[in-house]
């Protein structure tokens, strides 16, 4: 089902003042579709969720699932989350823990009164779809937390939802549990076919889960894309910086036109721009930019020969396949990703910095 | 003696002096109950053991015993009740509404207990008295309700500040009402709260000695404890040994009550909603 903001803002009272958790959300969220809400704590990510739920009234703005508005303020229309079929999985799972595993999956049809048939039905297809059918008489305290995750899941699934809602669901997982059920969750989504909205602070669970994210900072949506659009073209340094593995490099730089050409100024290395980026960097129209460049772009070699950048490796860190480099260009620190692990602290490199992968952003703009 | 072995044997003998202290009455109590002689310290009386109190406690008419034990029950049972109904709502309200000021309004409603009984009970007792209910049973619930009160709402509150709020969500999302998830979800969360709290209000009222005492006038509606202490022998005299049996008849039902809902005061309950 369909499920579309628009201009929707929250605010929330405190005893400090108003705090303007989400102001203005714009989304679109295709039927079936993956769709990831992904953002630093505090950005709210977590209310724009229960603003979906219908946990949470909005101060302005409206809200429709499938067509049909369920929140207007204007409208004087609030549908509440009984009525909306949406299901959800807490980062805390929020198990009943006076209920058995089985009662805890069959509790939503219970409140919806379905047949007790019906329910054993459901509820086994539900805890089978998960593998959790040799649990269903144990109680969560008796759980792990990958066991009590999987109930969560099995009693968000259990009534067919229009719309399923995930809250950091693998946050409080171990690391290597979080990375198979991160697979299985795509895969169940797949299968059921029914359109999720996840919340997350994880870049790589983003980008690994979502079929679109919106990148959202401080109640506002950065920038909504496929997770190529993302992490190649983010239009922001902010979403520049938050995807990707390793935060991508930004320094500040400078441009000069000679004769025609432009050339970027990096600490000393003067680096001449193609076609391409220097028609971009025009038209930021300013002299003093910020250039962003991924470490995994930037190609090293040890030695100076013939280098229009050179810098010195200040700190090196080894992540098992690849090894990370932090480079002193002049006084600029640049990260680098590389393969070469013959490079050694203290040695003297020539980078290749590619400008063709490289971005361009105006100065002192978030 | 190393530090060890001093600081087990200080412990051991504070928990000795306190369990004396507090259980000594106790035991002279039921030792007063039954023997034949009040005075069976002193050097000339002996003891002799006897049935014979509990005996007249139940057997006669003219004491009004079981009527007594039959009204404290009534009236606590009924206090303890409606207490525990009044309050569960209202600290649920407490602890999931967004409610600024909330100790403030918790405060307010402490400092409402913490008027002195005696300062109200000549006013009571004329409310009481053009109300025609002297010495009925809503004389003495009432005023319990309305004086336990407070107390059960800041222990229910505090047991229900600690279900998670996520556990309302999660019941609301799959379809629950506000009063449904208080049934389904918070209750049974919280339940070693509310039996505590219940098991308190009823022992409050089954105690209460000045209420009683001024809004009550025989044994149409009279509780244990001022039917107890209005004991009279025959000539006059304190019938020691009648009034201990009848005290030790009457913590029966205290007891009992403690131990049972010992086994559903069970903490640990709400581990399990939340990662642990």
């Amino acid at each position: 089902m369909r499920l579309t903001f628009s201009a929707v803002s929250k605010t929330f009272l405190s005893l400090r003042g108003p705090v303007r958790a989400v102001r203005g959300v714009d989304l679109a969220v295709g039927e079936g579709e993956f769709f990831v809400l992904l953002g630093p704590s505090g950005c709210g990510k977590s209310t724009v969720l229960n603003l979906a739920a219908g946990l949470v009234k909005p101060n302005s703005g409206e809200i429709r699932l499938g067509g049909r508005v369920v929140a207007s303020r204007d409208g004087k229309v609030f549908v509440s989350p009984k009525e909306r079929n949406v299901a959800m999985v807490f980062q805390s799972y929020a198990l009943y823990p006076h209920l058995t595993v089985f009662e805890n999956i069959a509790f939503p049809l219970r409140v919806a009164g379905v047949t007790k048939d019906e329910i054993d039905k459901a509820v086994n297809q539900a805890a089978g779809m998960l593998g959790i059918g040799d649990i269903r008489e144990a109680r969560p305290a008796e759980l792990s937390g990958g066991q009590r995750q999987r109930v969560a899941i099995a009693r968000a699934i259990v009534r067919k939802p229009a719309l399923f809602l995930l809250d950091e669901p693998l946050s409080n997982l171990d690391a290597g549990l979080r990375a198979s059920t991160r697979s299985e969750l795509k895969r169940l989504q797949r299968e059921l076919g029914v359109t999720t909205v996840y919340v997350t602070h994880d870049q790589t669970e983003a980008m690994t889960l979502g079929d679109r994210i919106a990148l959202l900072r401080d109640g506002r949506i950065v920038q909504t894309g496929t997770p190529e659009d993302l992490y190649e073209r983010p239009e922001t340094p902010f979403a520049a910086s938050f995807i990707g593995q390793v935060p991508m490099n930004l320094v500040d730089a400078s441009v000069r036109e000679e004769g025609g050409d432009l050339y970027l100024r990096l600490g000393e290395a003067r680096l001449l721009l193609p076609p391409g980026p220097a028609a971009r960097v025009r038209s930021i129209g300013s002299a003093e930019i910020l250039f962003g460049i991924r470490p995994e772009h930037i190609g090293i070699a040890r030695g100076t020969a013939g280098s229009p950048a050179t810098g010195t490796v200040t700190a090196l860190e080894n992540l098992g396949r690849e090894v990370l480099l932090q480079v002193r260009v002049d006084s600029l620190p640049l990260s680098v990703l590389t393969n070469d692990k013959s490079i050694r602290e203290g040695d003297t490199v020539a980078l290749d910095i590619p400008l063709e992968a490289a971005h361009f952003y105006e100065e002192g703009v978030g | 003696m190393s530090d060890q072995t001093q600081v087990r044997l200080l412990y051991r003998a504070g928990a000795l002096g306190i369990a004396i202290f507090s259980l000594g009455p106790i035991l002279y109590m039921a030792l007063t109950a039954v023997s034949v002689r009040p005075d069976f310290l002193s050097p000339d009386a002996g003891f002799t053991v006897t049935a014979a109190h509990f005996v007249s406690v139940l057997r006669t008419t003219s004491l009004h015993f079981p009527e007594y034990l039959r009204n404290s029950l009534i009236v606590s049972g009924l206090s303890a009740a409606f207490c525990v109904a009044i309050a569960s709502p209202a600290a649920y309200a407490i602890t999931r509404l967004p409610l600024p000021g909330r100790i403030l309004f918790l405060l307010c409603i402490l400092a409402v207990s913490l008027f002195p009984p005696v300062s109200m009970v000549s006013y009571l007792f004329q409310v009481m008295g053009n109300l025609g209910w002297i010495n009925t049973y809503p004389a003495l619930v009432l005023p319990y309700i309305a004086w336990i009160l407070p107390l059960s709402l800041w222990i229910l509150t505090s047991y229900f500040a600690q279900v998670p709020a996520d556990l309302d969500r999660a019941a609301l999302i799959d379809g629950c009402s506000r009063l449904a998830i208080l049934r389904k979800v918070i209750f049974p969360v919280a339940a070693p709260g509310i039996f505590s709290t219940a098991l308190l209000a009823f022992i409050f009222a089954f105690n209460e000695f000045l209420f009683a005492l001024m809004l009550t006038t025989d044994h149409a509606a009279r509780t244990v404890p001022v039917g107890i202490a209005l004991f009279e022998g025959l000539h006059g005299e304190i019938p020691w040994g009648v009034v201990m049996a009848a005290s030790v008849l009457t913590t029966v039902p205290v007891v009992l009550l403690t131990l049972v809902f010992q086994r559903r005061i069970i903490q640990g309950l709400t581990r399990g909603a939340i990662k642990g």
